[in-house]
């Protein structure tokens, strides 16, 4: 039986955590988000409106704005190809974005003004397994939304918490013409920024805010998990529907697995019922001993999901730069009912026949 | 010194019960099976004074082992009751009844019915209310008293089956009980260790009641008295060592039989 559990706990939480890897892939390579907000223009316009950047001006809480020009390189991810954010800002501004969120050059240089350089943290670059020198966006380019239509080079590599891609603003302008430009801001306390976001969200965005919808649009950190969480629910509403049937038939296994474990031990029941043992002591004895082997199962499972998905991390994941998190606490959560749940199948199961348990029947027929 | 008696006792005027006294009155057990009708036990009136070495003996089939039950506890008679001092079992709960047997009883079977994965000693501190150190130390002095000493951490696996069967023997005494049942205890032994058992039970007499129901007239030589069943019925009570009439474990009763046995019954013809 603890072999069952075990696993179930190994299959349940694996699939959970991997797809919970999804998640946890979006919300790391948008962590940036988590320290500035771009403010994004609506088709009908290439830049956010004065008045909208006004808008947010006036928020005594806000710190920097800043006007940045973009463009996309691809990366990997569990659900495909995906692009990700180069951006281009001023060199002070690069400077004031890079200690915000705590990120320095490693290795190489910073882009030179107007060339098509660029520069990428650690994980983008094992990502996209390039080095120094190789291209990272161009007319060639697989998949992904966007590229460059000249070659655009990798000249440097950054080391921080948060991936992150930069070019030369001066580079980008001259180059992505019909790309919008947006509007990046931070506030002076890093804490409030959600807050701000909030504040300033379009209304009818999932927000009552001050910015004018026809206009702009945030990609704040908080609305991106959002519509994350919302885009994935189906996702996990299939996933928590087949971990369920999962648990129910793994429950009904352990049941009947009980019933013949109850069997092979009658006697000893019987016996122990004969010389004195009240029925409800020995359920409470059948209770304990099946909880200890469910939890020793629970526990058992966990430890080697634990070291399956840090060996798949260490030789699957992480070479292509994609995330998993070995210990995520969402896929063991989906293993909680296993343990319970055939606790009490068990446990029903033996209470029946042992409430209808007769000693000397099973005595006098040994 | 054996006396037999086939009397019929007149329950009304049977003299009370002592404290620690078995007995069953109009005792019947019957099992039905769609319309047919067995009868383990046919209206079976016995009283066992106590501190004495009873045996129960009869053919195959003769309801033995159902009068012990009954007499236990185990089961329930389907009509009459029985007893045991003051407590009728028909009048309890199966919980109650299952407590007397805890604290008052014990048991020895035909099999050892030794847990598989307990040590002798655990085997038989298992029986013991509080498995405290108290309870260790009481098994292992009963262990040596039965020459087992050292045998206290084998595993029933490790143990021959005459042994076995007197690590139950122990188990059953773990309580100190008012009566020792034992169902054919030593069916499956050869004669020797038949015979440890045997003594081993008798020896508890005196500190208790010991109910022996067995084949093998040999094993009951030592018996105060054997009750003889046939056909469900009590067909004969023979009386080994009558129980005098200053015997402190009845004191002031006299058996219907013979004026000196100590088992008051009322055996059918």
């Amino acid at each position: 039986m603890v072999f069952v559990i075990v696993l179930s706990v190994f299959l349940i939480a694996s699939i959970a955590t991997m797809v919970n890897s999804i998640d946890l892939t979006i919300r790391t390579i948008y962590a940036y988000t988590r320290h500035f907000t771009y403010a994004i223009p609506q088709r009908v316009s290439l830049r956010v409106p004065d008045d909208q950047v006004a808008v947010i001006r006036e928020d005594p809480r806000v710190d920097r704005v800043m006007e940045g020009s973009i463009f996309f390189t691809n990366i990997k991810t569990v659900m495909g190809r995906f692009p990700f954010v180069v951006l281009g800002v001023s060199d002070e501004n690069r400077a004031y974005l890079m200690e915000r969120i705590g990120t320095s050059l490693v290795e190489g240089r910073m882009p030179a003004e107007g060339m098509p350089e660029a520069v990428l943290s650690q994980p983008i670059v094992e990502n996209k397994k390039i080095k120094i020198g190789d291209v990272i966006a161009g007319p060639t380019d697989e998949g992904g939304i966007s590229g460059s239509p000249i070659p655009v080079r990798c000249v440097g590599i950054l080391k921080g918490p948060v991936w992150i891609a930069f070019t030369s603003k001066s580079f980008a302008d001259a180059t992505f013409i019909t790309t919008p430009k947006t509007t990046i801001f931070t506030t002076k306390n890093p804490a409030d920024l959600f807050a701000v976001n909030d504040d300033l969200m379009p209304t009818g965005r999932k927000g009552e805010g001050k910015l004018t919808p026809s206009k702009v649009n945030l990609l704040s950190y908080q609305n991106l998990v959002e519509e994350l969480r919302d885009s994935l629910s189906s996702m996990y509403l299939i996933m928590t529907v087949v971990n369920l049937t999962v648990i129910f038939v793994i429950s009904l296994m352990s049941g009947m697995l009980s019933n013949i474990y109850f069997t092979q031990r009658i006697a000893e029941f019987a016996v122990l019922a004969a010389i004195g043992y009240q029925r409800s002591k020995l359920f409470g004895r059948i209770f304990a001993e099946t909880m200890l082997l469910t939890a020793l199962g629970w526990v058992l499972g966990a430890v080697v999901t634990l070291v399956f998905l840090s060996y798949f991390k260490t030789a699957v994941f992480q070479p292509r730069g994609l995330f998993i998190d070995p210990a995520d606490p969402f896929g063991y959560k989906f293993t909680l009912p296993i343990p319970f749940a055939i606790t009490a199948f068990a446990v029903g199961t033996i209470a029946f026949r042992l409430a209808r348990l007769d000693p000397v029947t099973i005595i006098e027929r040994r | 010194m054996s006396s037999t008696s086939n009397q019929q006792p007149h329950l009304q005027t049977a003299p009370p019960t002592s404290s620690e006294e078995l007995g069953c009155r109009g005792a019947s057990l019957q099992y039905t099976d769609g319309a047919r009708v067995t009868y383990a036990l046919r209206d079976i009136t016995v009283r066992l004074p106590p501190g004495r070495f009873y045996g129960i003996m009869g053919p195959s089939g003769s309801g033995k082992s159902s009068l012990l039950y009954v007499l236990s506890g185990l089961k329930r008679p389907t009509a009459g009751t029985a007893y045991f001092g003051d407590v009728s079992y028909t009048e309890k709960s199966d919980a109650q009844v299952t407590d007397l047997r805890r604290r008052r009883f014990g048991f020895v079977f035909q099999q050892p019915f030794l847990l598989p994965y307990l040590t002798a000693l655990e085997n038989i501190v298992v029986a013991a209310p509080k498995q405290d150190r108290e309870a260790r130390e009481r098994a292992l002095a009963r262990l040596e008293a039965l020459g087992m000493a050292g045998l206290e951490n084998k595993l029933p696996s490790q143990l021959s089956g005459g042994e076995k069967q007197r690590v139950s023997v122990v188990r059953a005494m773990m309580n100190d009980p008012d009566v020792i049942f034992a169902d054919e205890p030593t069916a499956a032994l050869d004669h020797a260790n038949g015979h440890r058992v045997v003594d081993a039970l008798a020896e508890w007499r005196g500190r208790g009641t010991v109910v022996v129901v067995t084949h093998d007239p040999e094993m009951l030589e030592d018996a105060d008295e054997i009750l003889l069943l046939r056909d469900g019925s009590l067909a004969e009570v023979r009386s080994q060592r009558p129980l005098r009439r200053d015997a402190a474990a009845t004191p002031g009763e006299d058996s219907v039989f013979g004026g000196k046995g100590a088992v008051t019954a009322s055996p059918r013809r």
